[in-house]
């Protein structure tokens, strides 16, 4: 009896606890959340809005909500977004399983069968949802993301050819990011700070590279300063380190700095050797060779320019006077994090003190712009001008606020948001199945063969990063030719004006970028080959132009803002490189890929699409178990616009806007978004399989069994489905 | 080995500013600092049950430190007002009756948090951009070429801390050596870049306050024996120094990680001895007259030293290092060896000095920025109360200087805003609400209770059942003493206006300050000739005050933006 009460409520208390989690994490969702104030056990005070934060402080103790803790943070360990709405998504998901248990059950329990039997059937039966919910995240969502979501992806580049980041639409991103991150007050700002930063530390050709370096030390990059409001905040050129110079000399011209990791004075004995002190005299000489030797060193360094020396270890009075005497500032006590940030920024190896006494060239020096005290707020730092030898510009954040909580906030939503656009630059292989033996088939073929006119299939799966560039490189320009000539015939159609007027409303004074993109969309949604138009904006521009000129003002502001956002229509042009040589059977295996910078216009858009698509699919699905899972994702999905308009009111409601994007969507109109702000399409699309990771690991669990204390002395087999 | 226990789970309160608990804490906070506030404030006592010291105070920076706040939102409030009176100095308490007030205010309209939040924040930065424009009503110049305004800053200070238990000669003769002090801090020839020195306070308590006195240079105590010990050096050029930040005690340093093994009959102490009579003898032949050392000389050493006539004066301590290398020009010496000649610095003059039951070595500069300002008061709490006092007053100058402005002070700067705040409001609301989807009963709400919130701090400036007016053409605050027959001809009860810019006798209307008003225009720019004649003005520091509401108004969005507080219990 109680293993079964065990089993029948695997489900049921996930749900519970889920909700409760829901309770306290949908107060602090999306950009009418609200602050939540954590303590520690140290008697500090945190304001968070991460979820992944105040999960943690919550120090759940049942084992099933540890677990779904457990699965947020390392989503959130890898992606730094998304931790709210995984447990809206996830107890959405859980309430619609029970509800389908709810409803199967109720015939068995008048039957009053035994329960132990019917604790091992629901078990198989959790365990086949489970599988189906796999075989969904693998071969099923990638192919749904690819064929018809695919079509309604904005890139953030506004080339992509050269990956050139458009300013206005990273502002977009990140002030929709950081909307669910800080406090509402703050949050123009601070996402006004990253884009800042981002433009100012990135040189024109840096890569990947650059986030992870940020990435890994950000701690190291901002400094944090209380008392001051949060306005005085900003971005300081050259890396400001949180220590002061234990000795400061001030120098110009051309300065060169040394990193060491060991004392610089030469010690009587290292570790594991043995110093015999014979007699007195020997005593005063070795101390006169020390300090002989100790001032020799500097002076070599003097002698090679060197004006400033940073030491991971603490360095002995004699070498800190000696470095005063030779006009060298020094640095000490540096932790390791801050000693690798600053190798990795200039590359350079640590110096180490010649053993025998060389006049020889110092080869581990680095040139530095300025080395000079900051001082913040009566505290005085290291301020210094490092030359770079990598893709990043050395900047440092500096992050004020009346009090350390509100910092350590801000700290963690900048850091998050450095995880986000890391994930976002990457780009995503799709995987899938699909049938060929109903309608998909022919698309997928209409696909293949298009993809086949134009590039050559990359290697399926590992094919390098660097290839399918060069293939997209090729592919555009065939492209732009073709969308110059599209265009041109486009715009000798007469239809387009007509139609444009229609539009004039989006372009309000107050033009959102959004709304203008709806006016590009609509554009392309004239084209009967929606295939053939490619993210060329500047081509398109010009058309737009050239045969609307006599529009006046009003779409003139528009055209400016257009430059915004860029329709990709990449997704749907990528290559279908490995097709099997069955064809003619019912199964082929695709594989495509999401190209870097995807994203999508805020307030639930990405939900609502998918929502809509999965329905549609699941339509044409024949097994049930397949139907099922995706019903229950799909309706599942829509929790989470649910709960980001559960303010709204009148036309800007939930069912209303709902309504409108389906309507849209079955007439192939725009969506139309009463919000604006991007998202990442790569975060949404993580935060979906880490989601379902989760909830197969909740069902193949049939039995949560406590141990107290001590696991050797035999205990009833107790579950806990209490909460 | 370190015990596993598992976490207590922790406790999760949903609302917290609704309940009950919550606001009495924050009223009783409030009634804390309110009654502390301004020169008639009432001062409170702080102990801790077990004995030991006892604080006399009304200032926040004091009281707040010895407060022990254990709610989450009390100490969020705490800590920034903290942290503001850290970086500023002043006007802590006005940022803690601010803030609260505003929580208090707005919680009883019932808008939600968004709305208040985002008014608030518009409201604050009206408030901000009209403090820092030219047109502002209630600011005025700081002329550096003249002590006026300077004392009139430093005096303002020093009334408003009544705690230091100062008369009224006394208070003029501290705010003239503070400013001293802090004149005697800034370089002489600077060009561009200005780096101030430093003023050192001296404890001297049970003396007079009119005892307190300023001395260029460094005072070192010592006990009369030590002092009469030294010889006195008659030298007509400067004196030659060296100081020592390495111990000369003859400690054998860090000999590494290995093992070092002595054979017997070796007597290393004979060794390094041997070495510091050979840096003694380095520092006769070079001349030196005086030697300072941070830490400790070896008695040998110190004997060797004298009896070559050079002072040498151990123990100094690392606060005094900084100043040290900083007036006498050294370089403080790390080497038991070999000594750069050019880490060695000079001072003009050395003399010895007795003041009340202190003794001082007296190091005179030749041209440098350090000062002591010996501090006197009658007992310890008075005089911890008189040193926080000095050094608030030393920032403002410091933050003065680098902001030549000064706002009225008294109250008068909060009515004058709060009446701006009303008329624009009133009159210009689409301009504050822009694209915002706020609307004007709304903003009407906020502005009221914002407004309300900074004529609470000025009502809180009076502690004694006195009535508070403001005038309807400037905007200033004027107080009436409570048993004054109620109707009354107002010129004849009001003499000054708070800050004591202006006089009754001008032809003005008065309204008390809680009642409704209809909104007005406050007169903006200050007439020049108003600001040069009034000699007595109260001023607050413009810096601490816009960071002081910048803060409070932040803080308080802050605590109103929370909707839950999840504890801890570990």
């Amino acid at each position: 009896m109680l293993s079964s009460m065990a089993a029948a409520g695997s489900v049921k208390a996930a749900l519970q606890v889920a909700e409760v989690l829901e309770a306290i994490v949908s107060c602090c969702v999306g950009p009418e959340g609200r602050q939540v104030l954590c303590t520690k056990p140290t008697g500090e005070v945190l304001l968070s809005r991460n979820g992944g934060r105040l999960l943690e402080a919550l120090h759940l103790e049942h084992p099933i909500a540890r677990m779904i803790v457990d699965c947020v943070s390392s989503h959130l360990k890898k992606t730094g977004d998304g931790a709210k709405t995984f447990i809206i998504f996830l107890c959405h998901l859980l309430r619609g399983l029970h509800a389908i248990t709810d409803r199967e059950k109720d015939p068995l329990m008048c039957e009053n069968i035994q329960t132990q039997g019917r604790h091992w059937k629901n078990c198989s039966r959790w365990k086949f949802i489970s599988q189906a919910l796999l075989t969904f995240q693998t071969q099923i969502l990638d192919g749904i993301m690819d064929q018809y979501l695919s079509r309604h992806f904005l890139s953030i580049f506004s080339s992509a050819k050269e990956r050139t980041l458009c300013r206005s639409s990273l502002e977009l991103l990140l002030e929709a990011y950081f909307c669910g991150r800080v406090g509402r007050n703050n949050h123009k700002f601070i996402s006004q700070l990253m884009c800042d930063y981002f433009f100012k530390c990135m040189t024109c050709k840096s890569g990947i590279g650059v986030f992870e370096l940020v990435d890994d030390h950000f701690v190291e990059l901002n400094v944090g300063v209380t008392g001051l409001p949060v306005s005085d905040s900003r971005i300081i050129a050259g890396l400001v380190l949180q220590k002061d110079f234990s000795v400061y000399r001030p120098a110009d011209g051309d300065m060169r700095m040394v990193i060491v990791t060991e004392t610089i004075q030469p010690l009587f004995s290292t570790s594991g050797s043995e110093f015999i002190l014979n007699s007195e005299a020997q005593f005063q000489t070795s101390q006169f060779w020390i300090m002989e030797k100790t001032k020799a060193i500097m002076k070599h360094l003097h002698s090679q320019n060197v004006k400033l020396l940073i030491s991971s270890v603490k360095q002995p009075d004699l070498v800190i006077y000696y470095a005063g005497v030779n006009g060298i500032s020094v640095v000490e006590c540096l932790s390791s994090e801050e000693v690798s940030l600053i190798r990795r920024i200039i590359g350079l190896s640590p110096f180490v003190p010649p053993q025998a006494f060389l006049q020889c060239e110092i080869p581990n020096t680095a040139l530095v712009k300025f080395c000079k005290p900051l001082i913040l707020r009566s505290k005085r730092y290291v301020h210094l001008g490092l030359i770079s030898t990598c893709a990043f510009i050395p900047h440092s954040i500096v992050l004020c606020g009346p009090v350390q909580g509100l910092i350590e906030q801000h700290e963690d939503a900048l850091h998050g948001a450095l995880k986000m656009l890391r994930q976002l630059f990457k780009d995503l292989d799709l995987n899938y199945m699909t049938q060929t033996n109903d309608q998909n088939g022919t698309s997928s073929l209409f696909i293949y063969k298009n993809s086949g006119e134009s590039y050559q299939a990359p290697d399926p799966g590992n094919g390098s990063i660097q290839r399918p560039y060069q293939d997209t490189v090729v592919e555009n320009k065939d492209a732009l030719e073709k969308t110059q000539t599209y265009l041109k015939v486009h715009s000798n159609l007469v239809i387009p004006d007509v139609e444009l007027e229609t539009y004039i409303p989006y372009s309000t004074p107050t033009l959102t970028p959004t709304d203008t993109f709806q006016t590009v969309e609509t554009l392309t949604c004239l084209s009967l080959e929606r295939n053939r138009l490619t993210d060329y904006y500047e081509p398109l521009l010009k058309n737009n132009s050239t045969a609307y000129s006599t529009r006046g003002n009003r779409i003139e502001i528009s055209y400016e803002n257009l430059q915004v956002t860029n329709i990709t229509r990449k997704g749907s042009m990528l290559p279908v490189s490995c097709k099997l040589p069955n064809m003619g059977t019912s199964q082929s295996y695709l594989s495509s890929s999401m190209p870097a910078g995807c994203v999508l216009p805020v307030g639930g858009n990405f939900e609502i699409l998918l929502h809509y698509y999965l329905l549609n699919y699941a339509k044409k699905c024949h097994q049930s178990e397949e139907t099922m899972v995706s019903m229950i994702i799909a309706n599942a999905l829509l929790g989470i616009p649910k709960v980001l308009y559960k303010s709204k009111t009148g036309k800007y409601s939930f069912p209303h806007t709902y309504i409108r994007a389906v309507h849209a969507l079955q007439t192939n109109q725009p969506l139309v978004s009463s919000q604006t702000g991007l998202e990442s399409v790569m975060g949404k699309y993580q935060l979906l399989t880490s989601v379902l990771q989760c909830l197969t690991k909740i069902l193949t669990i049939d039995m949560v069994i406590t141990v107290k204390r001590h696991p050797q002395k035999v205990h009833n087999q107790d579950s806990e489905d209490e909460l | 080995m370190s015990r596993l226990e598992a976490k207590k789970p922790s406790l999760c309160k949903s609302e917290p500013l609704t309940t009950e608990r919550v606001r009495t804490t924050l009223s009783v906070l409030k009634r804390i600092v309110t009654s502390c506030y301004g020169p008639s404030g009432r001062l409170k006592q702080l102990h801790n049950g077990f004995g030991g010291y006892v604080c006399t105070t009304s200032q926040s920076s004091a009281l707040l430190s010895h407060l022990l706040v254990t709610h989450p939102i009390l100490k969020i409030l705490t800590t920034s007002i903290q942290n503001h009176v850290s970086s500023f100095s002043d006007c802590g308490l006005f940022t803690a009756i601010l803030c609260c007030n505003l929580i208090e205010n707005v919680q009883r309209l019932g808008l939600t948090p968004t709305t208040v939040i985002r008014l608030n924040k518009h409201l604050l930065s009206l408030c901000i951009s009209y403090l820092k424009s030219e047109t502002c009503g209630c600011r005025i110049p700081v002329d550096f070429s003249s002590t006026q305004i300077l004392l009139c800053l430093v005096r303002s200070i020093l009334t408003s801390k009544p705690a230091c238990m100062l008369t009224r000669k006394e208070t003029e003769h501290v705010s003239a050596l503070i400013l001293r002090a802090f004149l005697l801090t800034i370089p002489e020839n600077a060009e561009g870049h200005i780096i101030l020195g430093k003023s050192l306070i001296v404890p001297l308590k049970g003396q007079r306050v009119i005892d307190s006195t300023v001395l260029p240079g460094i005072l070192i105590e010592m006990s009369e024996v030590q002092l009469m010990r030294l010889l006195p050096i008659k030298k007509s050029t400067a004196l030659k120094v060296a100081l020592f930040c390495t111990t000369l005690s003859g400690d054998i340093s860090d000999t590494g990680e290995g093992t070092v093994v002595v054979s017997y009959g070796v007597s290393l102490e004979n060794a390094v001895l041997d070495q510091l009579l050979n840096l003694g003898r380095q520092l006769i032949s070079d001349h030196v007259d005086l030697v300072l050392c941070q830490k400790v000389i070896h008695p040998s050493l110190k004997q060797f030293l004298n009896m070559h006539r050079i002072i040498a004066i151990d123990r100094i301590g690392v606060t005094l290092m900084e100043p040290l290398t900083k007036m006498t020009g050294t370089q403080p010496i790390g080497s038991l060896g070999s000594i750069c000649p050019n880490s060695y610095g000079s001072v003009k003059d050395v003399c010895t000095a007795k003041f009340g039951s202190k003794h001082f070595f007296h190091l005179i500069p030749n041209e440098a920025t350090i000062c002591s300002l010996l501090l006197c008061n009658r007992n310890d709490t008075a005089w911890d109360e008189l040193k926080l006092t000095c050094q608030t007053a030393l920032h403002v100058l410091q933050l003065t200087l680098k902001e030549p402005w000064a706002l009225l002070g008294g109250g008068c700067t909060e009515t004058h805003l709060a009446a701006y705040i009303r008329h624009k409001t009133h009159n210009d609301p689409e301009s504050i609400l822009k694209d915002d989807e706020c609307t004007q009963t709304e903003l009407q709400l906020i502005a009221e209770a914002f407004c309300s919130a900074l004529e609470s701090v000025v009502g809180s400036l009076e502690h004694d059942g006195g009535e508070i007016l403001t005038d309807m053409k400037y905007g200033h605050l004027w107080s009436v003493q409570a048993d004054s027959p109620c109707v009354a001809n107002w010129p004849d009860l009001l003499s000054q206006c708070g800050c004591g810019l202006y006089n009754s006798q001008e032809e003005l209307n008065w309204s008390f300050l809680r009642s409704t008003r209809h909104p007005f225009v406050p007169q903006s720019c200050l007439p020049h000739e108003a600001v040069g004649s009034a000699s007595n003005l109260i001023l607050d520091c413009l810096t601490a005050k816009l960071s002081g509401l910048q803060v409070a108004v932040e803080t308080a969005n802050l605590i109103l933006d929370l909707s839950y507080v999840i504890e801890d219990k570990n």
